[in-house]
């Protein structure tokens, strides 16, 4: 397996990142600013700032298509970035919420994107024509606690939605005129707007972290911080669940995670490492690391000159500042970098320690 | 270290570990504020279980965690008066010093010698097993700075008692 | 000054620069019902409580350690008022302290790989925290021990005043076996299982 593309950016958390539909550009949310990166050879340089917020920006999110970028921050607001000519130009989005937005998502059809906010409400935005802004229409039941993150479904009107109140819920953002009817499918026969789909809570409870729909739609992942993962498969509207699966593991909590296909899931956190986690309706569990570690590099022969010499320096025999992850800190986002038909070639993470890594599945 | 010490001291590295699992999240109570919730308490939700790790009644550790922060309060082995009173005064010593010790809390938690409050801008900022290490190297040091601080305390008093009582033999 | 009046009558009255307004909203998120993260418990009764402790303590005597413990952290009373909780506390914890220390691990690996495992090592770690919680407050409310902050009422720095008594002693004996099987739990359930103990909600 090849290695990892390491990328140190900078020393600071990367909130959120995001990668343009050619690669070419990468998008990292830094403090109050959104960094755009573009690939020089095997590296990125800094191409362009985007600044408009002023509070941390806590999430960031490019269209694949249009090149949009949207941006949310704990100044309450979302601003679309349009791409032109002579830079990209601020939009600010009427979000009409008093808290701080916490993540943003562009939906699969690129005309809406969801907002996840701490004034316990999710709001769908979308464009109008005739005022020519950006408006948004509210989630709010049965919302109790801050919204951490949004997961739209393949067909732009289910929303999946994580929140400190320990539940994962599935929500219908259908907005008239803007989507094309939804069929029914295993979430539900009808879905108009608010429509809650399912809503899960794990046994030991924990802020939900992470929220992911597999590559059909079919079943939801999510990532609580007790330390779980937990699968659900639908059975149809007002039908319990066929399944729920909830994989407690031994590491800390994961903060972000994608699917690799319908049997695989790739979830990263806390433990600044990625794991693999393998399974179906019938049960699920945890692989392994994807990180091989013990190379050689880690365990080179350290001669005696070499411990006198770091104790005299100092004043210890071995560097314990380094950890033997590939991240140093918390990784924080996992994006697919490359895929196809829901099988992911490579991903990518980022993380509290300033790195970007594109990883080989 | 003697034998009951090592498992007490993994206890709260274990517990710290776990704990320090932070993320930046704004207020829910006020707008455009980011506060560690656990000083806050105004959204139970986002508050955890607190642990308590005890070596005996005299010696324990209280972890409060929270989403972005997290509150650990020390409470110092005590035998007696002296001890009592050493302690008191090297906890005011390194109080009043906050903001040069980073996580230091200035007011201990009731009941307890000495807190520390650990935010999620410390744990982006330092790396997390280290927290953790200070945290442990504290217990483990002023232990032993107080023994040596009280065999210092009786050495000058024993001194200062003979020269004192020596004019009248 | 009649109005400078009326405000000290006033905050004499009732102290209303102290009021916790956000309190008295019920959308505040202060007032976030926190019953919402578990299920619902069936409310336990003392008596049923005190057949599974003496169920628990015959497997116990009989030699059936593992079966003792497990059934112990089974019937974990979630829905119970806090003195049936402690004494089921009380339960756990002699069941804990009748285990030989070179069984815990191999003990501890046979119950988490077996069916609900690792579900039954949250419990025990739940315990072994409150143990710890439990002895040590109950210790500093107790009226006998004498109170350390007040060195002029013993007269002088008496040195003899805070001497391990018999009762110190027994504490620290006890937090030792608790602080030895967190050690050995941790060490087969990981890192996941003290952080489940501080995010779930069926307290014990």
């Amino acid at each position: 397996m090849a290695p990892p593309e390491v990328h140190q950016l900078f020393h600071r958390p990367i909130a959120d990142h995001s990668f343009s539909a050619d690669k070419q550009t990468l998008a990292v949310a830094r403090d109050t600013s959104v960094e755009l990166y573009g690939r020089t050879g095997s590296g990125f340089a800094l191409k362009d700032e985007l600044k408009g917020h002023d509070k941390t920006v806590t999430s960031v999110d490019i269209a694949l298509e249009s090149g949009r970028i949207v941006t949310c921050s704990q100044d309450r607001n979302a601003l679309v970035w349009e791409p032109s000519p002579t830079g990209y130009k601020p939009t600010l989005v009427l979000l009409r919420i008093n808290r701080a937005a916490t993540f943003v998502r562009w939906s699969p059809s690129e005309t809406k994107f969801a907002v996840g906010s701490g004034a316990r409400v999710i709001a769908i935005c979308y464009f109008e024509e005739e005022n020519d802004w950006w408006v948004s229409k509210h989630l709010k039941k049965p919302i109790r606690s801050t919204i951490t993150t949004v997961a739209w479904h393949p067909n732009s009107v289910l929303l999946a939605a994580g929140s400190t109140d320990a539940h994962a819920r599935v929500f219908s953002s259908f907005i008239k005129g803007v989507d094309a009817r939804p069929d029914p499918g295993v979430w539900g026969e009808r879905l108009p707007f608010n429509t809650v789909c399912g809503e899960y809570l794990n046994n030991s409870a924990g802020w939900v972290h992470a929220v992911s729909f597999s590559p059909s739609g079919d079943a939801l992942a999510f990532a609580a911080h007790d330390s779980s993962i937990t699968v659900v498969y639908p059975n149809g509207a007002d039908q319990p669940p066929k399944a729920v699966i909830s994989v407690s593991t031994q590491l800390l909590p994961f903060m972000s995670l994608i699917w690799n296909g319908e049997a695989e899931i790739i979830a990263a956190g806390y433990d600044c490492e990625a794991y693999r986690f393998k399974g179906n309706e019938g049960g699920w569990q945890l692989t392994g690391s994807l990180e091989s570690k013990g190379g050689p590099a880690e365990e080179r022969e350290e001669s005696a000159f070499n411990m006198f010499k770091q104790m005299d320096l100092k004043g210890k025999t071995k560097d314990d500042t380094q950890l033997k992850t590939v991240h140093q800190n918390t990784i924080s986002t996992i994006r697919i970098y490359e895929g196809s038909n829901g099988a992911v070639q490579k991903f990518s993470t980022s993380g509290v320690d300033g790195r970007i890594v594109i990883w080989n599945s | 270290m003697s034998q009951s010490l090592r498992p007490y001291l993994q206890c709260v590295r274990s517990s710290l570990t776990s704990a320090l699992c932070l993320s930046n999240f704004a207020s829910q109570t006020s707008e455009r504020h980011n506060v560690p919730e656990i000083e806050a308490q105004t959204s139970p939700e986002v508050l955890l279980n607190p642990l308590t790790v005890a070596r005996n009644e005299n010696e324990r550790v209280f972890i409060e965690p929270s989403i972005n922060s997290v509150r650990i309060s020390i409470k110092i082995k005590q035998a007696d008066e002296i001890e009592h009173i050493l302690v008191h005064k090297f906890t005011r010593f390194l109080t009043q010093r906050a903001e040069a010790f980073f996580i230091l809390r200035r007011k201990p938690v009731k009941g307890y010698d000495i807190s520390f409050l650990i935010t999620n801008f410390h744990t982006e900022e330092m790396l997390k097993h280290k927290l953790v290490d200070f945290i442990i190297q504290f217990m483990e040091e002023v232990d032993k700075e107080i023994s040596e601080m009280k065999l210092f305390l009786n050495a000058r008093a024993r001194f200062v008692a003979e020269s004192f009582l020596t004019p009248f033999d | 000054m009649s109005i400078m009046q009326h405000h000290s009558d006033a905050s004499l009255l009732e102290n209303w620069r102290t009021i916790n307004i956000d309190a008295l909203d019920p959308e505040s998120s202060s007032n976030f019902d926190t019953s919402t993260l578990h299920p619902a418990f069936a409310p336990v009764d003392e008596n049923e409580i005190r057949t599974l402790g003496q169920q628990v303590r015959q497997l116990l005597r009989s030699g059936d350690a593992e079966g003792a413990l497990r059934g112990a952290l089974e019937g974990a009373p979630y829905g119970g008022d806090e003195a049936v909780k402690d004494l089921h506390l009380q339960t756990v914890t002699e069941v804990l302290q009748g285990i030989k220390a070179s069984e815990m691990s191999p003990m501890l690996k046979r119950i988490f790989t077996s069916e609900g495992g690792g579900e039954a090592l949250d419990v025990l770690m739940k315990y072994l925290y409150k143990g710890m919680a439990s002895s040590t407050t109950r210790s500093v409310t107790s009226p006998t021990k004498p109170s350390m902050l007040s060195p002029q009422m013993t007269g002088g720095f008496s040195q003899m005043g805070g001497r391990p008594t018999p009762r110190n002693e027994n504490d620290g004996a006890a937090m030792s076996v608790l602080l030895s099987w967190h050690e050995k739990v941790v060490e087969v359930a990981g890192l996941g299982c003290v952080g489940r103990c501080m995010s779930d909600w069926r307290k014990v």
